[in-house]
C-alpha cells in the first residue's frame, strides 16, 4: 500500500514539473518571435519590420515612399511640440515629470511601475502628468494626445525600442496578461491579434494587407488615410477589436496597456520610427 | 351526467395552463434579463454583435412590437452563450498557437 502510495506521488510529481516549467520567459519568447519572422521572410531586413506592410509589398511602399516629401503628420508633431512645450497653469511643463525632459525616452514606455504595480504607457503618463499639475485629462483616442506623444516620439527617432520585464511577479503577471490577449481568439470572427499579424502577415484580409507584428508599436502614433488623423495605439487596438466583432476595451484599460506591454517588448532593438504613416 | 358542471369542469382545467403562462411582455423581461447576464458573463470576449441585438430587442419592446422583441433577445442570448463557450475555450486554447509555449 504505502509503495503504491510512493509511486502515485512520484507519478504526480512527474507530470507537475513540466507544467510549472512551461512558460518561456519573455526574452525567450521575443527570441523566437524574431527567428520565426526572420524565417517567414529571410529577404526582410530585421531593422526593416518596424515598416510593417511597406517592408513587405512593394506597390506600397512606393506610394509611402511618395508621401514622405511631404508626411501628413508633420502639422499634429508641430502643434505637440507648441503643446508639450507650453506651461501649465501652474507654471510648470511636460518636461517636469519626464526623465530626461521628455526628450529622447519614447523607446522606454511601456515600463512596469513596480510601486504602483501597473503598466505605464506614454499616453497614461501624459495625462498623469496633467492631473498632477491640475489639469484635466485629454481624450485618450486622438487629438492633443497623439500629438504631444507623436513630439515625443519623433524626439526618439531612430532609438531602440528597449522594454524591460523586472524579475518580479506582478510585472511577469501583466507581460503575461497581454501576451494570452494577442493570442486569445475573440469577437464573433473568432479572431486573435495573432490571426492575423503572426500567422498570415504578407496576406490580404479583404483590402487590407497584413503587417507582421514584429516593429509594430514602433511606428505609433499614426496618421491613417482612414482616419484622416493622428491616432493611438490603443485606438488602432479598439479598431481591431471592432473588426472582428469583439466588444472593443476603454483606451487604456489594464487589458490594452498590458497588451502594448507585450506587444512593444517583442520590438525590443528594433528602432522607434514614429510617428508614421499608414492607409 | 351534469352537463352544465361539466362544462365549467372543462372550461377550468383548460384555463389552468394559460393563467400559469406570462404573458408576452413577462416572457420577453425573463429572456433579456438572461441574454443581458450572460453578456456580462463573457467578460472581455463581449460581441458587438450581442450588445446589438440586445439594443434591438429594448427598442423592439418600447415601441411595443413584442414579437420583434422576443425574436432579438433570443438571437442575443444566443450569440452571448457562444461568446462565452469561446471566453471558457480560451482560456488554454491560446497557448497551443502561442510563440514561446
Amino acid at each position: 500500500m504505502l509503495k503504491a502510495k510512493v509511486i502515485l506521488v512520484a507519478l504526480g510529481a512527474a507530470l507537475a514539473v513540466p507544467q510549472a516549467l512551461a512558460g518561456a520567459s519573455p526574452e525567450e519568447d521575443r527570441k523566437e518571435s524574431v527567428e520565426y519572422f526572420k524565417q517567414m521572410f529571410p529577404d526582410v531586413p530585421f531593422e526593416e519590420f518596424v515598416n510593417g506592410q511597406y517592408a513587405l509589398n512593394e506597390d506600397r511602399r512606393k506610394q509611402w515612399e511618395s508621401m514622405q516629401d511631404f508626411p501628413p503628420y508633420e502639422f499634429a508633431v508641430a502643434e505637440g511640440q507648441e503643446l508639450f512645450e507650453t506651461p501649465f497653469a501652474n507654471g510648470k511643463t511636460y518636461a517636469s515629470c519626464f526623465e530626461n525632459g521628455g526628450i529622447g525616452i519614447r523607446q522606454n514606455y511601456p515600463y512596469f511601475d513596480t510601486e504602483k504595480n501597473e503598466v505605464i504607457t506614454l499616453e497614461l503618463a501624459i495625462n498623469r502628468c496633467r492631473e498632477a499639475n491640475g489639469e484635466e485629462p485629454l481624450k485618450w483616442k486622438k487629438g492633443a494626445i497623439a500629438s504631444i506623444s507623436a513630439y515625443m516620439a519623433s524626439t526618439s527617432q531612430g532609438k531602440p525600442i528597449n522594454i524591460k520585464v523586472p524579475d518580479d511577479p506582478e510585472a511577469l503577471a501583466a507581460y503575461q496578461d497581454g501576451k494570452k490577449f494577442y493570442y486569445s481568439r475573440r469577437g464573433q470572427l473568432n479572431f486573435s491579434c495573432a490571426s492575423c499579424h503572426v500567422q498570415n502577415p504578407g496576406k490580404w484580409i479583404r483590402a487590407d494587407f497584413l503587417s507582421p507584428a514584429l516593429g509594430q508599436p514602433a511606428n505609433f502614433p499614426v496618421h491613417r488615410a482612414k482616419w484622416g488623423e493622428l491616432g493611438t495605439l490603443h485606438r488602432r487596438f479598439a479598431g481591431c477589436n471592432n473588426n472582428v466583432r469583439a466588444e472593443p476595451l476603454p483606451a487604456q484599460s489594464e487589458e490594452y496597456r498590458n497588451l502594448e506591454y507585450f506587444l512593444t517588448y517583442m520590438s525590443n532593438g528594433l528602432p522607434v520610427v514614429g510617428p508614421a504613416t499608414r492607409p | 351526467m351534469n352537463k352544465p358542471l361539466l362544462a365549467i369542469g372543462i372550461s377550468l382545467a383548460l384555463s389552468v395552463p394559460l393563467a400559469a403562462q406570462g404573458g408576452p411582455k413577462e416572457d420577453f423581461q425573463e429572456v433579456y434579463a438572461k441574454a443581458q447576464s450572460t453578456h456580462q458573463d463573457a467578460g472581455n470576449f463581449q460581441w458587438t454583435i450581442t450588445s446589438d441585438r440586445l439594443k434591438a430587442a429594448k427598442s423592439a419592446a418600447d415601441s411595443g412590437d413584442h414579437e420583434k422583441a422576443m425574436a432579438m433577445a433570443k438571437e442575443a442570448l444566443k450569440l452571448a452563450e457562444e461568446s462565452v463557450a469561446q471566453r471558457k475555450k480560451q482560456k488554454e486554447a491560446w497557448r497551443q498557437v502561442a510563440i514561446g509555449n
